[in-house]
């Protein structure tokens, strides 16, 4: 009895933390897993508590269901806000995880920083540009001063192109390459056992 | 070998990158598996026990099974057997096949050149435990 419960209670925390997997995907996993417990206790005639123990907690296990979707996900998207979250989640996964998220967070601000300034263009034309003085690049982009001169502002109505091109540029290009980096991630994927590689099982 | 990991001056470094390796080769081992035909999860941890130590943490195999079953290298289906509840037992399907040949032919290629370039360092390590074990052996 007190073995069914506690199978019971894994199954449902477990089935509640596998939250944005679908829902028939989501028994389906639940199905599984509670086959391979009952199989484990029955053949290897350990006691629940130790297959339990040796599945893990069921929120780590639910963890590694969400990531693969996640990454799944985002390595077929475009989406600045879903690839952003999945590289999030490789950050968690050790320093070349790190070092996309922070490629990410930098190549999407400076693309978005372009495409913003384009719109700003039409609304405060005067205060958005890039200036040069003497042959010199001062300023470019929107600023609240808008450089004296002889300082003057080169790039005229060109700008809100030239923003938009090199802006969603930059937001593809950053995409890119968290989709990439995505799709070599399965190395990091994997990354959920086998540390114990050096203890016998059964 | 496990008395050169003894003397080793970093013998987590050294296990960790075992770890790492043993990680990394873990998605075609489980479709290996499943080259002769269909089995279900426990199975296939048993199968990699017995015939490559790779000793799974048992909440490994499922999400990569489910992974690769999302990206239709793997079918499954639900069998009524002996056992007194139903099991999902997972196959190759020909897209499995295909990506596992290249997996295995790069493995080979791979582990060919690497076992090539260790073989002096394997031969001095045979040679180290010969020398020690005849030194045992005599009084």
């Amino acid at each position: 009895m007190i073995q069914t419960m506690g199978l019971e209670t894994y199954i449902s925390s477990l089935r509640s933390h596998l939250g944005p997997i679908t829902i028939g995907d989501r028994e389906e996993i639940v199905r599984e897993i509670a086959a391979y417990i009952r199989d484990s206790v029955e053949q290897s005639g350990l006691s629940l508590k130790s297959v339990l123990e040796r599945l893990g907690p069921p929120d780590e296990l639910a963890a590694q269901y969400r990531d693969g979707l996640l990454i799944r996900r985002a390595s077929r998207s475009i989406s600045p806000l879903l690839l952003l979250r999945a590289s999030l989640r490789l950050a968690t996964k050790g320093l070349s995880g790190i070092v996309v998220f922070f490629a990410a967070i930098i190549g999407y601000a400076m693309g978005g920083g372009f495409v913003l300034s384009a719109f700003a263009k039409c609304f405060f034309p005067a205060h958005t540009g890039v200036w040069i003085r003497d042959g010199e690049l001062i300023s470019s982009g929107t600023q609240f001063e808008v450089p004296s001169p002889p300082a003057h502002d080169i790039a005229g109505w060109w700008y809100v192109p030239a923003a938009l091109v090199i802006g969603s540029l930059l937001i593809l290009l950053t995409s890119f390459v968290i989709r990439k980096a995505l799709r070599v991630s399965h190395m990091l994927q994997a990354k959920l056992g086998l540390l114990r590689s050096t203890e016998p099982v059964g | 070998m496990m008395r050169l990991r003894a003397k080793s001056s970093e013998p987590e470094a050294s296990e960790r990158w075992e770890a790492q390796l043993r990680k990394g080769a873990l998605e075609m081992a489980a479709l290996a598996s499943l080259w002769h035909g269909r089995l279900y999860g426990l199975e296939i941890i048993r199968f990699l026990e017995s015939q490559s130590q790779l000793i799974l943490a048992e909440g490994t195999i499922y999400p990569i099974l489910h992974r690769l079953r999302a990206e239709g290298l793997l079918t499954s289906e639900w069998v009524e057997a002996e056992a007194r509840h139903p099991r999902k037992y997972y196959s190759l399907t020909d897209p499995g096949r295909q990506r596992l040949h290249e997996m295995a032919e790069a493995w080979a290629s791979f582990a060919g050149g690497l076992t090539r370039l260790l073989d002096p360092v394997l031969n001095h390590s045979r040679n180290i435990r010969s020398t020690e074990d005849k030194q045992e052996v005599q009084p």
